[in-house]
């Protein structure tokens, strides 16, 4: 079988963050004509992989062949002048201008331009690849959807063979939606090379020609999409099952109910119900967007319930919140430690005071000092490197921030703690670690796990929820494993095998 | 064939800083000198009358330091609000209604003693200030209004109810028509020091910026304001007020102005009259950034920027400049410093490409 070279290959393609193997031997084909999936949690190494590609980082090993050829990205122009093309989530768009103007905003050419004449070229374009728009309009006045389509027109009109997509439905209204994917495969029909990234599974099943799967920076499959069975098995292969580590873990008695949640619906919530006592860790299970975040945001007092009920440590959501004592209490390990758990131009004992300055205060005074003496203590009992209070917390690597902010949470003393992908972006010894620290402080506390990664929630959790589409599947003690097998299933949102929905 | 390469500094500059702010100082200094030539006039000689005009004599430094009182006060509460990143550019409307509301009670208690009336008079000026300030943080809070644009538009309004307060309901029946309160009783001037030129607010000043000082370094709140300003997303997640941090941000701001307005009013002109307005307000804006922020260092650039209006009101005379003169070259100041901080961040580096 005689085969053209794929538009653009990987091959072998590593890049490591400090210690983290954020990519590692990622080899991918990309063909003209094909739409390929990629698809991945949070943290899997996806948008690593498209800043190589767009020549924005340099891989550490591996190569970049166009049609073949060897070829070096250095700078983002490079990537550019083959023929890639992105399309973020955030859009690149000056909304006071109109479409054609911002289509030709950048591209070479005279310094005169004629209005009609940059209107007529875009219509054009426009109408060649049937996405319908009105090169007169300003931009502020469009939709997200024909945002989106400005920003299309924009790579096709530089004439890009390659295009990225990345998590393009997020902004999208469900019909929009179905028009880009139509868009979508008009463009591979004219022998473009479309990618699409995405943590939809219905979408990925849907529209792709073939699927590549990344976890924890490494290709886990890389098929045509006819051979990917259900929705189920692409669940799976996201989040993986296989253990890395283990870590021993005796079962505890669970005691005082520490979070009770009834009938909580929001929108985006619905009619979540949860409990959780001191002793035991509950993992929350599912591809991220699925709910976790809101329901976190609710717990951890960032957004008020709207209608059911939270009760936490026996009392009311509104007054827990209101009275909240600074120890003895929540504590809340978010996702995102730099921009939320964390000041990155404060000193790290000026972060440990950001939630424990209740703790350090007599009067209106601040004890510096003894807030100083401890987070040096901290450091060392939970081996913070480098060991020095007077650090801005930017200057730490990410798994050290991650025990920065957990030695500070425990500090506590927390009875509650919601552990929000405590180990996303960690090495495995760092893991290792974490996961340790956790365990130990389930003898005090309940601990909501929320986590994408299955196997984290298999080591560590008692029992285990999974999240789909803002409900609650089923939740179920972590020894079942008949439940177990079926978790996959139950983050795709079917109770049933469903056959893979294709057209054409 | 060398090329320059800026590359982002992974340790702070400390003491090196300074020499980057001096530089800055110079170049300004330089352009200065330049527009002058431009002018006509002998550059050299522009800036040498300018040095004495404002450190030439212990007159002119005290002129310096009377200057620098209600710019320093400005200033440091600009610098509160700043902290918190709101951006309060309304000094100059709040420092009239703190010199309208201490004028109001020293116009109406005229028979009152100092130790009576000098409180009452505090107190009516922090008031006034601080509801100046209050109102754009509540609409910011409440309906997303762009402080920047509401602080500026209320020095508009301040202005225009001094002025109609002074033309109309407090005019002076014996000022032969000129827009001016009558002069305060005695009970209503803050005094001078001794046998100096100076009055004691230059005390008030050294106090509230050690308060201000002692606040920001050792107080929990104070904490939280350094706290709320790094990164209001981290300052939620750690249950700062932060709605209430900006609230009292802007009344302290707007108090400071405002007491700077009585200072100005009570002891520099002994009543209120439209020319109290000369532009303190906005000075105290360009004395923040230059400060960075720091009380210590606000009260040296306020010292420098006062002795600037002092020594180009000398150019003026010697030299017949333009009263623009002394805008442009505190504007020159401001750029060239903001421009040198990116040094503060970033090193150059040469390169030999091939």
């Amino acid at each position: 079988m005689i085969t053209t070279p794929p538009l653009i290959a990987l091959d072998g393609i590593s890049k490591a963050f400090g210690p983290v193997q954020a990519n590692q031997d990622i080899s991918l084909a990309f063909r003209a004509g094909k739409i390929k999936s990629l698809l991945g949690e949070n943290g899997a190494g996806k948008s690593t992989l498209m800043s190589i590609l767009a020549g924005r980082l340099q891989p550490d090993k591996g190569r970049i062949l166009v049609e073949g050829q060897p070829a070096r990205f250095r700078t983002a122009q490079d990537a550019i002048n083959v023929g890639i093309g992105m399309v973020y989530q955030h859009f690149m768009l000056v909304e006071a201008m109109t479409v054609a103007e911002n289509i030709f905003l950048g591209y070479p050419g005279p310094p005169l331009l004629k209005p009609s004449v940059m209107e007529d070229r875009v219509a054009a374009l426009a109408e060649e690849v049937s996405l319908t728009i009105d090169p007169r309009a300003r931009v502020s006045t469009l939709s997200m959807g024909e945002k989106q389509r400005v920003e299309i027109l924009k790579l096709l009109f530089r004439e890009n063979r390659i295009l990225i997509f990345d998590e393009p439905t997020a902004v999208l209204t469900p019909q929009e939606a179905d028009q880009l994917f139509e868009a979508l495969r008009q463009l591979a029909a004219q022998h473009k090379a479309i990618v699409f990234i995405s943590h939809k599974l219905d979408e990925v099943m849907a529209l792709s020609d073939e699927i590549a799967v990344l976890h924890k920076g490494r290709v886990v499959a890389d098929t045509a999409a006819t051979t990917i069975q259900s929705k189920a098995e692409l669940a799976q292969l996201m989040v993986g099952r296989e253990v890395i580590l283990q870590v021993a873990r005796d079962p505890f008695e669970a005691r005082q109910r520490v979070l009770r949640i009834s009938g909580l619906d929001d929108g985006e919530l619905q009619d979540i119900h949860l409990e959780l006592r001191q002793g035991e860790i509950l993992g929350l299970v599912g591809v991220a967007g699925n709910g976790q975040k809101p329901l976190v945001e609710t717990v951890c007092g960032l957004k008020p319930p709207m209608s059911g009920t939270v009760r936490i440590m026996g009392q009311d959501w509104h007054r827990f919140f209101k009275g909240r004592r600074w120890d003895g209490n929540l504590a809340y390990i978010p996702e995102d430690r730099q921009g939320l758990a964390t000041c990155r131009d404060l000193s790290l004992t000026d972060n440990l005071l950001l939630t424990t300055r209740h703790g350090f205060a007599v009067g209106p005074w601040l004890q510096h000092r003894k807030a100083e003496n401890k987070m040096a203590e901290l450091s060392t009992s939970f081996n913070i490197v480098p060991p020095n209070p007077r650090l801005m917390a930017r200057q730490l690597s990410g798994g050290n921030l991650q025990k920065m902010v957990i030695a500070r949470e425990f500090f506590r003393r927390p009875r509650l703690i919601v552990a929000e992908q405590p180990t996303q972006g960690l090495d495995i010894a760092a893991t290792e670690e974490v996961w340790r620290l956790l365990l130990k402080a389930r003898e005090r506390a309940g601990i909501l796990l929320v986590t994408g990664d299955l196997s984290e929630a298999l080591a560590l959790a008692d029992r285990v929820a999974v999240m789909f589409e803002g409900r609650i599947v089923d939740t179920f003690p972590a020894e079942d494993q008949e439940k177990i097998k079926r978790i996959g299933l139950m983050m795709a949102g079917s109770a049933d095998d469903d056959p893979p929905r294709r057209q054409a | 064939m060398l090329s320059i390469r800026a590359y982002k500094r992974q340790e702070p500059l400390q003491w090196r800083s300074c020499l980057v702010f001096l530089g800055a100082v110079l170049l300004s200094l330089a352009i200065s000198a330049l527009l002058l030539q431009v002018h006509g006039k002998p550059a050299l000689h522009g800036l040498r009358i300018l040095f004495a005009g404002a450190f030439g004599s212990l007159w002119a430094i005290e002129d310096c330091l009377i200057k620098a009182i209600p710019i320093f006060l400005c200033s440091l509460g600009v610098a509160i609000a700043f902290r918190l990143q709101v951006w309060n550019i309304g000094a100059e409307g709040q420092f009239a209604l703190g010199a309208i509301g201490a004028t109001g009670v020293a116009l109406a208690f005229p028979d009152l003693p100092g130790y009576g009336l000098l409180p009452l008079m505090a107190a009516a000026a922090f008031l006034l200030g601080g509801l100046w300030g209050l109102i754009p943080a509540l609409l910011k809070l409440r309906m997303q209004a762009n402080e920047i644009i509401v602080t500026l538009m209320m020095n508009y309004i301040a202005i225009l109810i001094l002025d109609y307060l002074v033309y109309g309901r407090w005019k002076d029946p014996q000022s032969f028509g000129f827009p001016m309160t009558p002069e305060f009783g005695p009970g209503a001037i803050v005094g001078k020091i001794g046998s100096t030129n100076l009055n004691w607010g230059l005390v008030v000043c050294l106090v509230t910026g050690v308060v201000v000082w002692v606040f920001f370094r050792f107080t929990r709140l104070g904490f939280e304001f350094r706290a709320a300003g790094e990164n209001i997303r981290a300052s939620r997640y750690a249950g700062l007020p932060y709605q209430r941090l900006v609230c009292l941000a802007m009344v302290l701001s707007g108090a400071l102005a405002g007491w700077a307005g009585l200072l100005e009013a009570s002891a520099t002109i002994n009543r209120l009259q439209p020319s109290i307005m000369v532009g303190y307000g906005y000075t105290a804006i360009v004395v923040a950034w230059l400060a960075r922020l720091n009380p210590l260092t606000i009260g040296l650039a306020s010292f420098l920027l006062a002795a600037l209006r002092v020594g180009v009101e000398n150019l003026q005379l010697d030299l017949q400049v333009p009263a623009a003169f002394g805008g442009i070259m505190e504007g020159l100041i401001l750029l060239t410093v903001l421009a040198g901080g990116f040094f503060m961040e970033y090193g150059l580096k040469l390169r030999r490409t091939a």
